[in-house]
């Protein structure tokens, strides 16, 4: 049911919020500390485990993984696509490792399941790109942490 | 019939079923090893440890039969350190190799250690390693892996007829290899990596190309022979990557040869036909049915279909040349030599027939009748229909068409002015009859591909009215 209410001007005018509002506007301005920075000069120091960019560890130039395919079968954004292959110093490869890492949501369960530390993500978060690009394999073999 | 009481529950069994037999009926699983039901039973790997009343020790159940009034435990804490005790054993040598073993995911050994292990170990003494020998082409050996269930060796001796692998040294040294170290030599060879309770046999044609878990399966018949022994395709991403056997007691029981297994690879062939074909140059399917009509009309056709056809293709091809093309000859065409039933026999003692296509009698059930290469016909124009499997007949210079699967490999398309691509067995539904007359359903597990239509939709396109003859 519509209740009939007598209009109140003095509401109406919103005088009082204007000045609420203001007050908080210039409260922030004059007396708080500046909450943004001036990326990139300055930087915010990240947690260890942050989650970044990819990468694939290598122990002397031989990369730790060896296609076992629990990564893409864990991996809830499907973005990971591997293909096997066998060489003379190594049983199973990854003959191609891509990454569709727009489709990746960063929630690291590629690195949780890998039984053979090699799949990792790095600190790095300046991930921008011009083109929708794939990570490959010969990219994420570049060793870019230490985690 | 007697009963017995499996973990509380009555049972009853037939004298002479053993204890795992009797259980499943319960619903009780017992993990096994070196059991198979379609081997001898050996006792060899103490896995199905049971508890049974009156007996003062644990009982392996693969070699206990049931007995009136038997009371099992299968569940006792007796039991479980049993089985603890025996996975203990059989994984002190065991490489953790799961993220390389092509049986990882399907591996009795994983599913069993999961089951009743434990996560720990306690032994820290190098473990022994092998040199492999190699199998020959079907089968990848890892001795390192295997865990003397004997299984293989008992399938070679019972069921493919060819004692080809042994035990050789003893103990901790035992190797499991083939005699002299030689490839194998049953054309049965695929078994061996599906009764293999671990990855130590594998299927080289399967190495590394996908996983056990990625893969999706659809329960089909294989087309290899009259036999129609029950098949599963498992593929992947609208790909064909094995074919294993379904257990079928009354066609196949547990196996399938290796001409069946590969079998599939035809149908995924880089030169398979797969858009229409007018003189061996891509066309539009418009164009070529238009071009086929033409090149029919007022013609004595022969059509000629392949026993690798399903009943239902074959039923509608009877009733589409009945009715379009009065006066023409349908017959049936598949092996070389083998044109009836009567010709079909078993090709060895244990599942090839000589029909290499499946679906001979269902031609004869439909009452088409054998083509006959040695009689001259007097027809101007053939039309061929084939599923790919059925050896394609030689004829001569009139005008043909062909209908199905078609390879350029093996210059099979080069006689062909027109070509119209069908399906595959694996990409379609239908009925086949083996040789005990039994009706088997085909079932589709990949979509069709490029674009290759039907049968019955081909006919379709010939039937219409619509399409008229001689307007390009
Ligand atoms: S971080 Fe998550 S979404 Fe990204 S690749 Fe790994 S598992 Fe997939
Ligand atoms: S889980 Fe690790 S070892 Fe396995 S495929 Fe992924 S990166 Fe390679
Ligand atoms: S045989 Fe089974 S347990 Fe052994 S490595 Fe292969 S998958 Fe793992
Ligand atoms: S190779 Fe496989 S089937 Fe043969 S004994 Fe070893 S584990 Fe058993
Ligand atoms: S299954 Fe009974 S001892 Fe192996």
């Amino acid at each position: 049911m519509l209740v009939k209410r007598k209009p109140a001007i003095w509401n109406r005018l919103y005088f009082v919020e204007i000045i609420q509002g203001l007050w908080i506007t210039f409260k922030n301005f004059l007396f708080h500390k500046k909450v943004t920075i001036q990326f990139p000069e300055q930087r915010r120091d990240y947690s260890s485990r942050y989650r970044g960019q990819h990468y694939i560890k290598s122990v002397n130039n031989v990369e730790n993984c060896t296609a076992c395919m629990l990564c893409p079968t864990v991996c809830p954004a499907s973005c990971i696509h591997i293909i096997a292959g066998e060489r003379e110093d190594k049983e199973k490869y990854p003959v191609k490792f891509d990454i569709d890492i727009l489709r990746c949501c960063f929630c690291g369960m590629c690195e949780e399941a890998c039984p053979k530390d090699a799949i990792k993500l790095s600190n790095i978060y300046e991930m921008s790109q011009q083109n929708r690009e794939v990570y490959e394999k010969d990219f994420l073999l570049e060793q870019r942490g230490n985690k | 019939m007697p009963k017995c009481t499996i973990d509380g529950k009555e049972v009853e069994f037939k004298p002479g079923e053993n204890l795992i037999t009797v259980a499943k009926r319960a619903g009780v699983d017992i993990p096994v090893f070196c059991y198979h039901p379609g081997l001898t039973v050996v006792a060899q790997c103490r896995m199905c440890y049971v508890e049974v009343e009156k007996m003062p020790k644990l009982q392996t159940a693969c070699s206990t039969n049931a007995a009136e009034g038997m009371v099992v435990k299968t569940n006792s804490e007796n039991v479980k350190k049993g089985r603890a005790g025996t996975m203990e054993f059989l994984l002190l040598n065991h490489p953790l190799d799961c993220p390389i073993c092509d049986k990882s995911g399907e591996c009795d050994l994983q599913d069993n250690s999961y089951g009743h292990g434990s996560a720990y170990m306690r032994h820290s003494e190098e473990r022994r390693t092998y040199v492999d020998v190699d199998m020959g082409p079907v089968i990848e050996k890892n001795m390192n892996r295997c865990i003397h269930c004997t299984r293989c060796i008992r399938f070679g001796d019972e069921i493919a007829g060819i004692r080809e692998m042994v035990a050789v040294k003893r103990g901790n040294n035992v190797d499991i290899t083939t005699i002299d170290g030689e490839a194998l030599k049953t054309e049965y060879a695929g078994n061996y990596a599906d009764i293999c309770p671990t990855g130590s046999l594998t299927l080289r044609d399967f190495r590394f190309r996908k996983r056990a878990w990625m893969l999706k399966k659809t329960a089909s018949i294989c087309e290899g022979c009259s036999k129609g022994c029950n098949i599963e395709l498992q593929h992947e991403g609208n790909v064909v990557y094995r074919t294993i056997p379904r257990e079928n007691l009354e066609v196949n029981k547990y196996w399938m040869c290796d001409e069946g297994r590969f079998n599939y690879h035809y149908t995924q062939d880089e030169t398979r036909v797969l858009e229409p074909r007018w003189n061996n140059e891509k066309t539009s399917w418009e164009d070529s049915i238009l071009a086929v009509k033409t090149a029919l009309e007022g013609k004595k056709v022969l059509f000629l279909v392949g026993t690798d056809l399903t009943l239902e293709e074959m039923s509608a091809i009877r009733e589409f040349t009945g009715l379009y093309y009065p006066g023409s000859v349908l017959q049936h065409f598949g092996t070389p030599g083998i044109e009836t039933s009567a010709q079909d026999q078993p090709a060895d003692k244990i599942l090839k027939m000589t029909s290499k296509t499946s679906n001979l009698r269902g031609a004869e059930k439909l009452g088409i009748v054998p083509h006959n290469p040695r009689v001259d016909h007097d027809f101007s124009a053939a039309v061929v229909f084939t599923g790919g499997r059925a050896v394609l007949p030689e004829l001569g210079h009139a005008i043909q068409v062909g209908v199905g699967v078609f390879l350029d490999k093996d210059h099979q398309t080069a006689k062909y002015q027109h070509i119209l691509p069908g399906l595959a067995y694996t990409e379609k539904d239908g009925t086949i009859i083996n040789h005990q007359g039994k009706e088997q359903k085909l079932k589709r597990a990949i979509l069709p591909r490029g674009r290759s239509k039907s049968t019955a939709e081909i006919l379709m396109l010939l039937a219409n009215k619509k399409t008229k003859v001689g307007v390009a």
